[in-house]
């Protein structure tokens, strides 16, 4: 699936999905010492495998749900490297708010990545709420998409990218 | 009135080619129907029974006459020569072409006009008092918070996928013609004991299917916090809001669900990282905008024009028009006059082929000329009202009777203002793709019926409103006599609310009874008004003497003669 990070084109991801992967021991415990690399888990996957997820030879993301309490979540974040956030459909923004919390008021660092529904026409508000990298569904992507993060170029309230609103500019 | 700045101004132009892009790729068949569905509504087209519908912002109301020039402009050039006022103080195109939409916004971003989030699940244009800045009780002008809510909530991007609309009024006078009880969040501006100057925020109004009257949330929010706690309850609602229901997801069945103390709970929890944040204003922001309502350069008179009053003893048409559709200035010898957009047979042209003029109609002659009367009479300025009429706020008491002779000729001088006709009235089956039953032709029935004016001066302060379906665009809810129309096997029929109020003292109206069929709705009209002219004490106006006697006496009297 074509990549966008920091707003150009990602050639490599260099994360593996463990989601709903059976081999890997779907929901349940995972065997991770035979896996190595960046893993991308569940919330539950990554409760049940807590200590082998954080010795084993690579990074550890998480991906979480539009209803998910990020409270459960802040006391990890430090150990998270990516946060993946789900936009289930166009006309669900509950993940904005995710997004936001996370990196402004949590202070998230590590990459958030939007998956699900996203395609160009909302790019540039995932970007505006702390959302750095997008994966966009095949038929849905193009070049011309990254015009997206300059159609509008003024800001009239602050959020995730630039606190200020526009009497604080 | 406020003015965008080069980079406010800059975000409009760039918003027309933004949605100009996404017109183009939505042609080339590069984005899929419910997809654009949602792009188009953020920029205020809706697809309707005839052909797209345009909702252009009007900001708490608010026009100059070069604005009203450009709509007709507009109207005549992408449309059929008129435009119609909603009940959101806003204006609708229509007829225009999906095509032209682009072209359209780029004409009115010239004056400072758009049509972002006039529709969809996002935070609408702000609503506010037609009266404000020129009622002596305010407690400020409610405008430039209104503007500072309207800047705030521009393209927010947290906020612009909501579970539902979501519709803000601010309001500062007691009478609270902004109708705050019924909105998301409804802002009342008060002083404190201590005389301090903030805001009693109420939330979870609406009408609709499931009418609500508004709770309180918080009985003072301090001037700077306002941003930040309007922040907090939209982020509460966008996190727990309902989205498996369209008809549940607005935020009144949220804090019903969870009870008013638990959502101020979150909210309040929220709004402990929001407050003393960047989101706070700062004084410097405040006066800006501010400035920007100052009141126009008012000339000084000592009381009441001599010439004005002289007209009124001997002209008494005009002492008519006077009382009903003038209103108190707070500046001596000036007077505000509301210009009557109603539904009426007379001097009617339109298109429909029909004898009458829908509310809220202006054809585009009628604009040209109303935006030439507010130069001459009105500092240039005139208001859109939250129940479809147009104000001139500040008119010399000296120019009063050229004003009134000339909207006479335009047939927007008719003296109902307040009165049974001056009802408001959604656009129904004639124009709305939801409707379920026809709502124009109604009105005109009951114009018709209720043509004499002695009469309706008798019967006093009424508000009447009718809605084409459930979702209650006209309000009728809170009609002190409120009409639904219901389909009953392809029939129009209509159900009637009594005791309805949408002002301080809000309430929702009780059914009557059983809907009743076209021909009979100004029968019905006139069956309850007898009962209140029989019955009513001194001074009661219709819904006083409702809350006195209840439903019983009227719903006897209208269905006794079915038996
Ligand atoms: S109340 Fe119904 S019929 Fe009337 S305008 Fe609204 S949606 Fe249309």
């Amino acid at each position: 699936m074509p990549l966008i990070i920091n707003q150009q084109r990602a050639e490599l991801d260099s994360w593996t999905s463990l989601l709903g992967d059976e081999s890997a021991g779907g929901e349940e415990v995972l065997s991770v010492d035979q896996l190595s690399g960046d893993l991308l888990v569940s919330w539950e996957q990554w409760q049940k495998n807590r200590p082998a997820l954080l010795s084993h030879d690579g990074r550890v993301g998480v991906k979480i749900d539009n209803d998910f309490e990020l409270g459960d979540l802040i006391e990890d974040l430090d150990k998270l490297s990516l946060i993946a956030l789900e936009f289930p459909v166009f006309s669900d923004g509950r993940a904005f708010s995710q997004a936001r919390l996370l990196r402004q008021r949590y202070g998230y660092q590590g990459e958030i990545r939007a998956v699900g529904d996203v395609t160009w026409d909302r790019l540039r508000f995932m970007h505006r709420c702390g959302i750095n990298a997008y994966e966009i569904a095949e038929d849905r992507y193009s070049d011309e998409m990254l015009e997206a993060f300059q159609e509008i170029t003024v800001q009239l309230q602050g959020a995730a990218d630039d606190p200020r609103p526009i009497y604080r500019q | 009135m406020y003015v965008y700045n080069e980079r406010e101004q800059q975000l409009i132009e760039e918003r027309v080619e933004q949605y100009r892009d996404q017109t183009r790729r939505y042609l080339a068949g590069e984005i899929p129907e419910d997809e654009f569905r949602i792009l188009r509504l953020h920029n205020g087209l809706y697809i309707q029974r005839h052909a797209p519908m345009l909702r252009i912002a009007i900001h708490y109301g608010l026009l100059s006459s070069k604005q009203l020039r450009k709509l007709a402009d507009v109207s005549r050039t992408y449309d059929k020569g008129y435009v119609h006022f909603t009940t959101r103080q806003n204006v609708q195109f229509n007829w225009p072409k999906l095509e032209q939409v682009p072209d359209i916004l780029g004409e009115l971003a010239t004056v400072q006009m758009h049509a972002i989030q006039t529709s969809g699940s996002c935070v609408r244009s702000v609503s506010s008092d037609q009266f404000a800045g020129v009622v002596a009780s305010e407690v400020e002008d409610p405008r430039p918070w209104c503007e500072m809510i309207r800047q705030w909530a521009t393209l927010h991007p947290e906020f612009t996928y909501l579970p539902r609309k979501f519709k803000i009024a601010v309001t500062a006078a007691d009478e609270d013609r902004a109708a705050t009880q019924v909105h998301d969040i409804g802002i009342r501006i008060v002083r404190n004991e201590s005389g301090e100057v903030g805001f009693e925020v109420l939330v979870g109004g609406g009408l609709g299917r499931t009418p609500v009257i508004g709770k309180q949330i918080r009985p003072f929010v301090e001037q700077k916090e306002i941003l930040s706690y309007i922040e907090s309850i939209l982020r509460i609602y966008n996190m727990y809001g309902r989205r498996d229901n369209k008809f549940k997801s607005r935020i009144k069945i949220l804090v019903n669900a969870i009870g008013i103390d638990k959502f101020r709970e979150l909210v309040e929890a929220d709004w402990e990282h929001t407050r003393n944040s960047e989101l706070r204003l700062t004084d410097s922001e405040i006066n800006r905008v501010k400035s920007y309502f100052k009141p126009p350069a008012y000339e000084h008179f000592d009381g009441s024009d001599a010439g004005f009053e002289n007209k009124l003893k001997t002209d008494p048409e005009f002492a008519r028009w006077v009382e009903r559709n003038t209103f108190n200035h707070k500046v001596p010898g000036y007077i505000a006059v509301t210009l009557a957009l109603r539904v009426h047979s007379e001097n009617s042209n339109n298109l429909l082929g029909s004898r009458f003029k829908a509310t809220g109609n202006l054809s585009e002659s009628q604009l040209d000329a109303i935006a030439d009367l507010a130069d001459r009479y009105s500092f240039g300025e005139v208001r859109s009202t939250h129940e479809q009429n147009m104000v001139m706020a500040d008119v010399k008491q000296s120019d009063v009777y050229s004003l009134w002779k000339a909207l006479t000729e335009l047939g927007l001088a008719r003296p109902i203002i307040g009165t049974l006709t001056d009802m408001i009235c959604c656009p129904g089956l004639d124009f709305c793709s939801l409707a379920n039953a026809e709502t124009l032709g109604v009105a005109q029935q009951i114009d018709e019926r209720f043509d004499d004016l002695d009469y309706l001066y008798d019967i006093g302060e009424l508000k009447l409103k009718m809605s084409g379906c459930i979702n209650a665009c006209a309000h009728h809810h809170v009609g002190h006599i409120g009409i639904l129309g219901v389909d009953k096997n392809d029939e129009s029929y209509y159900q009637f609310t009594l005791g309805g109020s949408a002002t301080k003292d809000a309430s929702l109206g009780k059914v009557l009874g059983r809907s009743i069929p076209k021909e009979k709705v100004a029968d019905t009209l006139e069956k309850i008004l007898s009962v209140y002219i029989e019955i009513r004490q001194e001074d009661e106006r219709f819904i006083d003497t409702y809350r006195r006697v209840g439903n019983a006496p009227f719903k006897e009297r209208v269905y006794a003669t079915d038996h």
